[in-house]
């Protein structure tokens, strides 16, 4: 990857032409290193064990997950997805199901299969869910339910408990009056403004098992089922968010043309409007009148997603010429780099416009940093605006608060304790095991919930 | 005159041994939500006891991290998204721990809002920023090895035990014992007839520290019986 004199990454390595960059009458000065990213995924390290967690938690914590399990271990659990690899439930799964497994709770994992038409089919289900226009036509149903029926019948379902995750496999739910185990539904998407065709094909094979699980209220729907709060988590062993050697931080720094003996503003996302990286911008500039700051926009996209190079074009055109803007297209391997930078920052940003649930804001809040967030999606769950964090709802806000914290260390330091206490308390993966424990106890019978009286 | 001597404090032995437990929640999504203080009345009146028990005593053990002033989710919303900030003073300042059944903790802050709605009338149908939803929990309890039949045990158990256990035995007892007291100071006073030690321990706020505080003062009012 490429970077210029400003120490953003060239409009070439993003596949991006930059007239700007052409108008250039004198060759540029080459005065920050080139940053070394490895253009191969790198091996994946070893998966943790649930020992390595003890020093995050704590013994004692670790020891009631131990107890929650263990009337679960004469039991099975089978969970099924529509991919193995990419994406935030991979992802979790990919953690989930050994952590399950380490406890003795034997837990299964299955993909559904199915051709392009149906992955086709999902996608235009997965935005028309999102509140996106779909014109739901009866042959995208006979390939939804076609694919769901191989699959159901391709599949085993032997289990006490059976977690599907997503509408893909929803359908798969046609096997349940078979089986005597419970049936929950994990549903990882917002489904506050759905469209009504969609849902209303979807619902009534929702409203078949026994529970669902949302990961906000307000992503949830009024169903005649029970319906589970489960917050998206983050893995604080993994490659984005554990702690790394003070040296390696100043190498990525260095490489990236970072000088960390001055204050650092970073926020880490796709080039997507969405997120506003251009608002972001703004509120830097508006911010650099009062206090010396460099602004770290970092993120991915720019270069399998046409939009995500004209955004990224957007961006570099809203930064003009100033050397304190540092752009950065990072391939999808790069987590070590974007835990690295967020690790260096003094203050990081998710100035959001719409968002789901936006887990950088805790992988921000884990690493002890103050957050500054849009109060949009997931991000006021994670920010407790002025304990664990603070949001924003326009680009005068966030610079005031860029300036805010900027010159009230104290203040921004309490915020990342706060932020950092708040994700072990919430956002963790051991915490998501905990709650599938607790659940999968509640479904089975075998805890009851503890009474109060009422008088 | 004969003088019968006291027994020091460490070598007093429990009739009954306290069993340290502590708590698992799981945590549902209620029916109900508000968008303005109208319908949060609305809603506080018909909700389930758990969801009351969720965003008062439930939410300060997910947030016994913090110093600064979190006390409800009521009063968090009221001046967040209400930007109601004398109401948000005034369902702050509710002590759970003065309660020890829902439905007086529920007619609490019923009362509260009520108050505020009739002398502030604009007040009741103006939008908030977000809905508040209401949620509920269940709460499932899970023993722990750690049992104590004298003080050296029981701050040994204190020390070893999760925030959780604190939280069940300090602040959510009350609803269970139907007292202004907590599971520690029941058994001090009860077991090893310590109603000083048991009564300093009682008025520790819980609002100006977090559940490790919480511990930590207890260990110190312990240790300095001990001594």
């Amino acid at each position: 990857m490429d970077q210029n004199d400003r120490g953003t990454v060239t409009p070439e390595a993003a596949g991006v032409n930059n007239t700007r960059q052409e108008k250039t009458e004198a060759p540029p000065v080459e005065r920050r290193k080139k940053p070394r990213i490895s253009t191969t995924p790198p091996t994946p390290p070893p998966p943790p064990v649930l020992d390595d967690y003890e020093p995050i938690i704590g013994r004692p914590a670790l020891d009631e997950l131990r107890y929650l399990a263990r009337p679960l271990r004469t039991k099975t659990v089978k969970m099924v997805n529509s991919t193995s690899m990419g994406g935030g439930v991979a992802e979790i799964l990919n953690r989930l199901i050994p952590m399950m497994n380490e406890l003795e709770v034997s837990t299964k994992w299955d993909v559904i299969t199915g051709g392009n038409d149906f992955f086709e089919v999902t996608k235009g289900f997965h935005n028309a869910l999102h509140g996106g226009e779909f014109h739901l036509t009866k042959e995208h149903v006979d390939v939804f339910m076609m694919y769901n029926e191989q699959n159901r019948q391709r599949l085993e379902f032997i289990e006490d408990l059976f977690v599907i995750h997503d509408p893909q496999p929803v359908g798969l739910i046609r096997s349940k009056e078979r089986t005597r185990g419970k049936w929950i539904w994990r549903c990882h998407i917002d489904l506050s403004h759905p469209n009504e065709e969609v849902w209303g094909f979807l619902r009534p094979m929702v409203e078949q098992y026994d529970a669902s699980i949302f990961s906000s209220p307000a992503f949830a729907r009024r169903l005649a089922i029970p319906q589970f709060l489960f917050y998206p988590c983050i893995d604080p062993l993994s490659e984005k968010n554990k702690e790394l050697e003070d040296s390696f931080i100043e190498k990525v720094c260095d490489d990236f043309g970072i000088d960390r003996s001055r204050p650092i503003v970073t926020q880490i996302s796709r080039f997507d409007r969405l997120k506003d990286p251009v608002g972001v911008i703004q509120a830097y500039k508006l911010a650099k009148k009062y206090v010396d700051c460099q602004l770290v926009l970092a993120g991915g996209g720019a270069t399998d997603d046409p939009e995500g190079a004209v955004v990224l074009q957007e961006v570099m055109e809203a930064a003009g010429d100033d050397p304190d803007v540092i752009i950065l297209n990072l391939p999808p391997w790069s987590a070590l780099e974007i835990n690295a930078l967020q690790r260096a920052s003094t203050i990081i940003v998710q100035k959001s416009l719409r968002e789901g649930f936006g887990l950088t804001v805790s992988e921000g809040l884990w690493k002890g940093k103050p957050v500054i967030g849009g109060a949009v999606g997931g991000i006021p769950t994670q920010i407790i605006h002025k304990l664990t964090g603070v949001l924003v709802h326009s680009v005068e806000g966030c610079a005031y608060q860029i300036r805010y914290l900027l010159t009230h260390p104290e203040f921004a330091a309490q915020l990342g304790r706060n932020g950092r206490e708040h994700v072990k308390e919430n956002f963790l993966m051991t915490t998501n095991v905990r709650r599938y424990l607790i659940l999968f106890q509640l479904m089975l019978g075998m805890a009851r919930p503890a009474a109060f009286e009422v008088k | 005159m004969a003088t019968a001597q006291m027994p020091i404090t460490h070598q007093r032995w429990a009739r009954t041994p306290f069993f340290f437990n502590s708590a698992a929640q799981a945590l549902r999504i209620g029916r109900e939500q508000a968008a303005n203080l109208g319908e949060l009345l609305e809603a506080l009146r018909a909700c389930p006891d758990h969801s009351i028990f969720q965003h008062t005593f439930q939410t300060l053990r997910e947030h016994h991290f913090i110093r600064e002033g979190f006390s409800n989710d009521f009063a968090h919303w009221a001046f967040a998204a209400c930007n109601e900030v004398g109401l948000a003073e005034r369902l702050a300042s509710v002590d759970v721990r003065e309660y020890t059944s829902i439905q007086s903790l529920r007619e609490r802050i019923i009362g509260i809002v009520e108050e505020y709605v009739q002398k502030n009338p604009r007040s009741r149908d103006r939008a908030a920023l977000e809905p508040f939803y209401f949620c509920a929990s269940d709460t499932i309890v899970i023993p722990t090895p750690f049992i104590a039949r004298n003080l050296q045990e029981f701050i040994d158990g204190l020390q070893k035990v999760s925030v959780y256990s604190v939280h069940y035995h300090f602040i959510e007892a009350r609803l269970r014992l139907k007292l202004n007291s907590n599971d520690f100071s029941v058994w001090l006073d009860e077991e090893l007839d310590f109603r000083t030690v048991a009564d300093r321990i009682n008025r520790i706020d819980i609002y100006t520290s977090t559940l490790q505080d919480v511990r930590r003062k207890i260990i110190r009012i312990l240790e300095s019986a001990l001594a």
